[in-house]
Formats: structure tokens, sequence, C-alpha cells
């Protein structure tokens, strides 16, 4: 409550253009990372379509808006939508044949890589390896202005950052909930929880097209704010980068996965070395917190504050 | 009758691990199912949980076949099963892995309004409901003093006790136990034959299997004895247990 608070608040303070402009990055890939977190270290499924909602709906958001006419979020709505459905298809693949683990992630890699790959060949549409320049911007309400574009980086600041809270509020709903527990059972002995009732193919269906959901929704105000589509976002990379954040920021707490994205976004810009060096210096960091933080920052944190048992 | 199986055989590849198994269990029995170690008992809850799915034959639950059905299913219908290893939620306390367990109470109280319930924090009475379950099995299953304590640090007679609790929680009519007592010390067998004989006097019904003889000749009211995965005898205990098939098969000859 208080770090929302401040963030908030934070633009008062800051008035480089330049942090805040890192910032709106971090809220978006922040709900990227964060509903990833719903469906891996909740639900225990290492999806690699993450990515791949993300694009999608970055360019159906522009496609929607260019072919069918439609404003911005009404073709943001239609993008998630889309993907919703895509979700249910590879979901039900994946889960009704049971695919876990390893298989799941090489499964749901192969279908992200066929998305990828319809969307780079696709040139009349998607403009192939080049992507699409996005020169609208969308218009939003504000109180005592009317109906404004979407301009400048402190509007988005706060349109990102209800983005983000929004995708907090909705996975920690979820996870404290009964369906939460659902996810927990599944992750943690899935073979249990189905004697015990609990439909496992329903639960981890529920998980993944509603992690997918968000990230479809992070995907179009993503590629509205950068002001471009390219199929780069569809890579393995992109998931990698995910899987990254959430292992960097910690898997235990709801908004844990963000301060991954949170570092993660910003470190390339404070450490200023020529590209290469910078790869290597990143990699380093990430494999070294990975090594000895398993628990990621958040849950080395909560470790140190934790006090310890009192000896009776 | 309220369950019923006839004709059920189950073969993997080469071997038949169930042969033409035919019984019923009437409304409140506790049926005892006797057998050396492969004579295909485990097999056959398995089957009857839904866990896998029988070759050939029928198993009819208030009248309606489920053989075949989905595990979760069945578990909706009323009958649970508890594994003879306990399966359990490793990093969750007592109390956490009652709540998830208790998911079908859920389901049963609100159907499709336990959505709702995603979007309002109070789950209302059946959330009442559900924690006031949750203590009951506590205490009915003497789990009370680990409430708050995690899977990893329970002795193996807790685990087995929890596994019995969370399918305490699915509110069973009908509970499938596979070998409870085993691995368990002579009180805790004592304390299990108490919760069991509890179970009884709430009018649940009960199939228990077991290889020890000892345990649930006391308790069944019917038995049946399985040798090679088919039924060799089936009557009172004590006749089961003078019966010179059950006797042969269990000397091993």
């Amino acid at each position: 409550m208080l770090a929302a608070l401040a963030l908030a608040l934070l633009p008062l303070l800051i008035k480089s253009d330049f942090a805040l402009t890192i910032l709106v990055f971090s809220f978006l890939l922040g709900m990227l990372a964060v509903s990833f977190n719903l469906i891996f270290g909740y639900t225990g499924q290492l999806s690699m379509f993450h990515a791949a909602a993300f694009g999608i709906s970055a360019y159906a958001t522009h496609l929607s808006m260019s072919l069918l006419g439609t404003s911005f979020w009404i073709g943001l709505v239609l993008a998630a939508l889309l993907v919703l459905f895509l979700s249910v298809i590879v979901g039900t693949i994946c889960f009704r044949f049971r695919l876990k683990e390893f298989y799941f992630a090489v499964v749901t890699l192969a279908f992200s890589e066929m998305a990828r790959l319809i969307i780079l060949n696709w040139n009349s549409v998607t403009n192939g390896t080049l992507g699409i320049i996005l020169q609208e911007k969308p218009r939003i309400w504000l109180p005592g202005q009317g109906i404004v574009k979407l301009d400048g980086t402190l509007m988005w600041y706060y349109v990102s950052l209800i983005g983000l809270a929004l995708t907090l509020l909705v996975c920690w709903r979820l996870v404290n909930s009964w369906m939460g527990r659902s996810f927990a059972a599944i992750r943690l002995n899935d073979e249990l929880g189905d004697t015990l009732g609990i439909n496992v193919f329903r639960y981890k269906l529920a998980a993944f097209s509603v992690g997918n959901m968000i990230a479809a929704i992070a995907g179009g105000l993503y590629s509205f704010f950068l002001g471009s589509i390219e199929p780069g976002f569809l890579s393995i990379d992109q998931s990698l980068a995910i899987v990254a954040m959430v292992l960097l920021g910690g898997r235990g707490a709801v908004a844990a996965p963000f301060i991954g994205a949170l570092v993660l976004t910003t470190l390339p810009h404070v450490i200023h070395l020529g590209a290469e060096l910078r790869t290597i210096v990143y990699g380093s960091i990430l494999i070294f917190t990975i090594l000895v933080m398993p628990q990621g920052i958040y849950g080395s944190i909560a470790a140190l504050t934790r006090r310890p048992p009192h000896a009776i | 009758m309220l369950f019923e199986i006839s004709g059920l055989t189950k073969r993997f590849d080469g071997l038949t691990a169930v042969s033409d198994v035919s019984f019923s269990i009437a409304q409140g029995d506790i049926v005892g199912i006797f057998g050396p170690n492969g004579s295909g008992k485990t097999t056959l809850l398995s089957l009857i949980a839904g866990m896998l799915t029988p070759s050939t034959g029928r198993i009819v639950w208030k009248g309606k076949e489920i053989q075949g059905h989905k595990p979760h299913d069945i578990a909706a219908a009323g009958v649970v099963k508890t594994f003879q290893n306990p399966q359990l939620f490793s990093e969750l306390t007592v109390f956490e892995h009652l709540m998830i367990a208790g998911h079908l109470m859920l389901k049963r109280r609100l159907g499709w309004r336990r959505i709702a319930t995603l979007f309002n924090t109070d789950t209302g009475q059946a959330g009442g409901d559900l924690e006031a379950r949750a203590r009951e099995v506590l205490r009915l299953c003497r789990l009370e003093g680990s409430r708050d304590q995690t899977a990893g640090v329970l002795s193996y007679g807790e685990e087995k006790m929890l596994g019995v609790a969370m399918a305490l929680m699915c509110e069973p009519q009908l509970l499938l136990l596979d070998e409870p007592a085993s691995g368990l010390g002579q009180s805790e067998i004592d304390s299990l034959e108490i919760v069991l004989r509890d179970l009884r006097a709430h009018g649940m019904t009960l199939c228990i299997i077991d290889h020890k003889v000892g345990f649930l000749g006391k308790l069944a009211d019917r038995a049946i004895s399985l040798h090679h995965g088919a039924k060799i005898a089936e009557g009172t205990p004590a006749e089961v247990l003078s019966n010179e098939h059950v006797i042969a098969a269990y000397l091993g000859r």
C-alpha cells in the first residue's frame, strides 16, 4: 500500500523523462512478469507461451485498429479475447495430453515459434522482419480535459502504473482464494489434488488463460508506448527474459516478479558499457543472483527480515 | 445397494492384476479386503477411484456406472481414496492441506457462485462452514496439535492420518483406505481404530484394504480375500480367516 502511494507520487520528485520512461517499461514488463508467475510460480507450469501472448496481442491490437477501424481500447479488448481463444486451444492440447514440466515448456515453445514464424512471413499484414511503426496514440478520458491523446511520458506513467496495480490486484485475489489453493495443489501434487476432487485440467487452463490475457494487455500497451512492433516481441529471448525476471525477483509473493522486472529493465541503462560487455555483465549478475539467492531478491529480503523463532 | 462391482478385470500387458472380481457394499458397512502383497488390492482400489481404467467389468455407485470416470469426478460423486504411502503438499501446513481438500465442499455449497467470491473476499456461510469442518476433522483425527506444522515435519503416523483427514474434508459417502495401518506402531494403530470406529458411528461406509489380518479382523463387518487378483473368499472376517484357500494363500501354498 505504501509502495503504491510512493510510486504514485514519484513523478513529483523525478522530473527526468529518461527515468520515467524506464519506469514505464518496468511497469509494463512487470505486468508480464507478475502474470507469468501466476502460471509458473503458483501453478507450477513453465509456459514458454507468455512472450507469444504479449506479441500476438501487440499485432492484434494494431491490426484491429488499422483493418477494423476500432479504437485502441476496443482493439486491446479484442486482442485479449484472441489471446484467450488461443490460450484455450494451446492449453487444452497441452493439458489434455498431460504434458508437464519440460514437455509442457517445449510444446508451448513450439506454439509460440509457430506464431512468430507466421508473423515473420505474413508480410502483407505484419510487414515481416521490419515490423510496424505505430504513429497513432491511444485516447483516454481525463476529468476536466475530456478525451485527450495518451501522449507524453507522465500520462503513460500513470496508465502503466494502473495496469500494474490492477494486475497485482487480480493475481493477489486469485492466489488467496479457493482457486489459488487449487493452483497450489496442482503445483505441489496434482495427482493428490485430483483424488481430492480438484479438476486439474480446468484450473491449469484457468491459470494459463488468465496469465496470458494479462500478458496480452501488457503487450498492447507496451507496443503503443514504444511506438513500434516487431517479431522479436515473440522471440525465445523475450520468453527467457520473463523467466529471468521472475527468478530474479522471486516466486513467493505476487509482487516479487515486479522487482525482477524493475532490476532487469533498469540495469542496462545504469551500467554504461559496450553492448557485448554489457550482455556479459548482465548475464553474470543474473547467474550469480540465481545461484546465491534461489528464492529471488524478494525471498532473500523476506528471509533476512523474518525474526528468528523465540527459544523457549 | 450403495456400491457394486461386477466382473472387474484389469490387465497390464501380460499380467492380470485384477481378475473378474465382483462384490457389493451396503450403506454403513465396513468392508475389509485382505490379501498378501501383490494380490491386486491396491489396483482394485485405484480402479474404483478412477486412477486406472478397468479392462472389463462394471463399477456401479448409487445406480450409476462410474468405471473409467476421472478421479475428481468420482471424488465429487462421494467416493474418496487415501494413499498407502501418504501423498501430501509438502511445504504447506496441516490446516492448509485441509483447506485445499475442502474444495468439493465449496463447490457443493456454492456451485458457480464461487466465481463471484473471487471478486469479493467474503465467502460467507460456505467459507465459515469450511473452516468449522476443518477444525472438526482435525479433532476427529487427533491432529489439533499439529495444525500449523508443515507436512515435512510430521511423523509417519501423522502423515497417514492427514491423508485420512483430507479425504474426510471431501465429505465422502464411501471412503476407500489403502493400507491405513501399514508402517504404524501399535499405539498409532489403536488410535486409527478409534478414528475409524468414530467414522462408522457417523454413518460412513468404509472399504479398507490391508495385508495384515489382525487389525481388520476386529473392525470389519464383512471381509473379502484376494489372491493373484481373484476373489477367493467372502464372508464375516472369522469365516474368511478360517477359509482353507485364504490360509493356503497366506502360507504361500
